[in-house]
């Protein structure tokens, strides 16, 4: 992050990825090979790295004008994690499976999310995290969150099952930072996140936590809303939205709408059903309500700063920590697992 | 409490007492006659100011590289950059804002802002201080009444003004000021996308991208770089920085 005075370089060389359709722009070639093929999970890693202006038209990724604007650079299929797709499942690799439960803040699987990232804050490991907030019609919003004072404003906690544009906020995070930054993201997010670090050292540098959440599928924006207008859910009295065992449940101030997620099916989105990865294995620590009793929520500390940040808390007594049972994981790797087949093409 | 000091008045003897109101007389008879007044009679006269005096503010078109730096730098606000017919941004001045600091001056890196001597120009009201680009790039229009132009001098002590007859010249071409020579830098290389907006950008073509077997070969001309700062303002991963030369 410190660069010494007079490093600066006046020659340099950048690799250029290679083109499956020669003659056509980078962007021409990423549309071809994932936006078309509905591999996409928009999880806007080539939004976030793209100096023209790749961005979502629609439930879709696309540039507007590419004809002119594309720069032809590259760095959009160099960072998009389903280019050259490798699904990956299981329960990855990890330190621990803890099951916990945030004295400071309420919600359901948010609480230790926010804790984690709030805790690496005060330890002074990263001086932003980054939150998925909503707006008052129940679209996403992204703050950064620099005091734990901030997370005061209600609309921050919550889960709220449709996309959040994560990484574009990342990349301006990251030009302001000064420490680190933290984020939280579904597995798809989380491979971008590890993708642009494997590629730019700058997010190398200053990415310094990655929360995962356990995903099985996630919805776009007008598809959820149309789809829970039509089972009699009044937006402007939602309170919160739950997946539990099976049923999508909307807490309204005046009762609650139930259905079952499968009823849900047709309008998942198409990035979702060839996502094999329900546990974010990339993450740095993933977070999820399955596999821990009521109120828990089980964590998987995968790398080390996030075993730091859980020893902190620890120390702290900012939350309750219990088992993990990961044998209940496994029926919605399975699950998942089962997606496989649905990743058609020529790799 | 201290002891207070009493002033006493000189005593004069009788002589003296003569001495001194004969000269109070003649000097009340000479200034009727020959007035020494301490102020300028604008504007029949107009002070002379000095040549690097902070005044309304031209603008050279032909030398702007669209920098924006003048605008950031302006600590009133009162410079805005408006797109003109070629596509390009130019500043404007709003004078009901500007507080005659000159720093849009100083910052400029092309020098295509210059300082005048005009002090006095007069408006309606308060919309028509925006100044657009167009009516900076010409000196505005003045109805020139004055016929001498004034210099304060210090002589012994004393304040006195000299008057010379003739026209104090309003824009003195002087030399933009001297910059610390800077050099655009690449700080993390491994960071760079290689989209070339940099390249794109540059004015001086100093910064040159080659691509030869899978590489992308970047290069800034040191010689050739002027140090303005556009490519690290538009560098879209931040990585470009002023170094000094």
């Amino acid at each position: 992050m410190a660069t010494a005075v007079g490093a600066g370089q006046s020659e340099w060389e950048v690799a250029v990825p290679e083109k499956p359709l020669k003659d056509k722009t980078y962007f021409e070639n990423l549309k071809a090979k994932v936006i078309d093929t509905n591999l996409c999970s928009r999880c806007l890693t080539c939004a976030a790295i793209c100096p023209g202006g790749i961005t979502v038209v629609g439930n879709k990724v696309d540039f507007p004008d590419y004809e002119t604007k594309c720069l032809d650079c590259g760095a959009c299929v160099r960072v998009c994690p389903r280019f050259v797709y490798e699904p990956k499942s299981g329960l990855g690799d990890y330190i621990e499976f803890i099951a916990g439960r945030s004295k400071r803040f309420a919600g359901q699987d948010g609480a230790m999310v926010t804790e984690l990232l709030v805790s690496a804050i005060e330890m002074g490991m990263i001086d932003r995290g980054l939150f998925a907030g909503r707006d008052e019609k129940w679209a996403t919003e992204m703050f950064h969150v620099r005091e734990p004072e901030q997370l005061a404003i209600t609309t921050l906690g919550g889960t709220k099952y449709t996309f959040a544009d994560v990484l574009p906020a990342l990349k301006e995070a990251v030009m302001f930072t000064k420490r680190g930054v933290g984020i939280v993201g579904t597995p798809c997010i989380v491979s971008g996140v590890r993708k642009l670090q494997q590629e730019y050292p700058i997010f190398r540098d200053r990415v310094k936590l990655v929360v995962g959440l356990f995903c099985t599928e996630n919805f776009h924006y007008d598809d959820i809303t149309k789809f829970l207008q039509e089972k009699g859910v009044d937006f402007s009295k939602l309170v919160k939205t739950d997946i539990i065992k099976g049923k999508f449940i909307s807490t309204m101030t005046d009762g609650k709408v139930k259905f079952k997620v499968a009823e849900a099916e047709d309008i998942i989105a198409s990035g979702c059903n060839v996502c094999t990865d329900f546990t974010a294995v990339e993450s740095d620590a993933s977070v999820g309500s399955v596999g821990s009793e009521k109120g828990f929520s089980t964590v998987a500390v995968r790398e080390e700063n996030a075993k730091k940040v859980i020893e902190y808390i620890k120390e702290k007594g900012y939350a309750d920590f219990g088992e993990a049972d990961t044998s209940q994981l496994d029926f919605l790797i399975g699950h998942k697992k089962k997606r496989e087949e649905n990743i058609k093409g020529d790799r | 409490m201290k002891s207070m000091k009493k002033v006493v008045g000189p005593e004069y003897n009788l002589g003296e007492k003569i001495k001194t109101n004969v000269y109070a007389v003649g000097v009340a008879m000479q200034e009727s006659v020959y007035p020494h007044t301490a102020t300028v009679f604008y504007p029949r006269e107009r002070k002379k100011m000095p040549d690097n005096f902070r005044g309304f503010i031209l603008f050279d078109p032909d030398k702007c590289i669209s920098c924006f730096n003048c605008s950031f730098v302006c600590p009133a606000n009162a410079i805005r950059m408006k797109e003109a017919p070629n596509k390009r941004y130019y500043p404007t001045v709003d004078y009901g804002r500007c507080i005659f600091c000159h720093f849009c001056i100083d910052s400029c890196s092309g020098g295509a802002l210059k300082a005048t001597k005009i002090h006095d120009v007069a408006y309606k009201d308060m919309d028509e201080m925006f100044t657009p680009t167009e009516e900076m790039i010409e000196l505005p229009e003045i109805i020139r009444e004055d016929k001498k132009y004034v210099e304060y001098e210090i002589e012994e002590d004393d304040l006195h003004l000299k008057r010379t007859k003739g026209e104090d010249y309003l824009f003195v071409d002087v030399p933009p000021p001297i910059q610390i020579p800077m050099v655009s830098q690449c700080i993390d290389r491994a960071s760079c996308i290689g989209c070339r907006v940099c390249e794109e950008m540059c004015e001086s073509g100093a910064i040159s991208s080659s691509a030869e077997n899978g590489m992308l070969r970047m290069k800034i001309d040191t010689d050739k770089c002027t140090g303005c700062g556009l490519c690290v303002k538009e560098c879209s991963m931040q990585i470009l920085k002023l170094e000094r030369k």
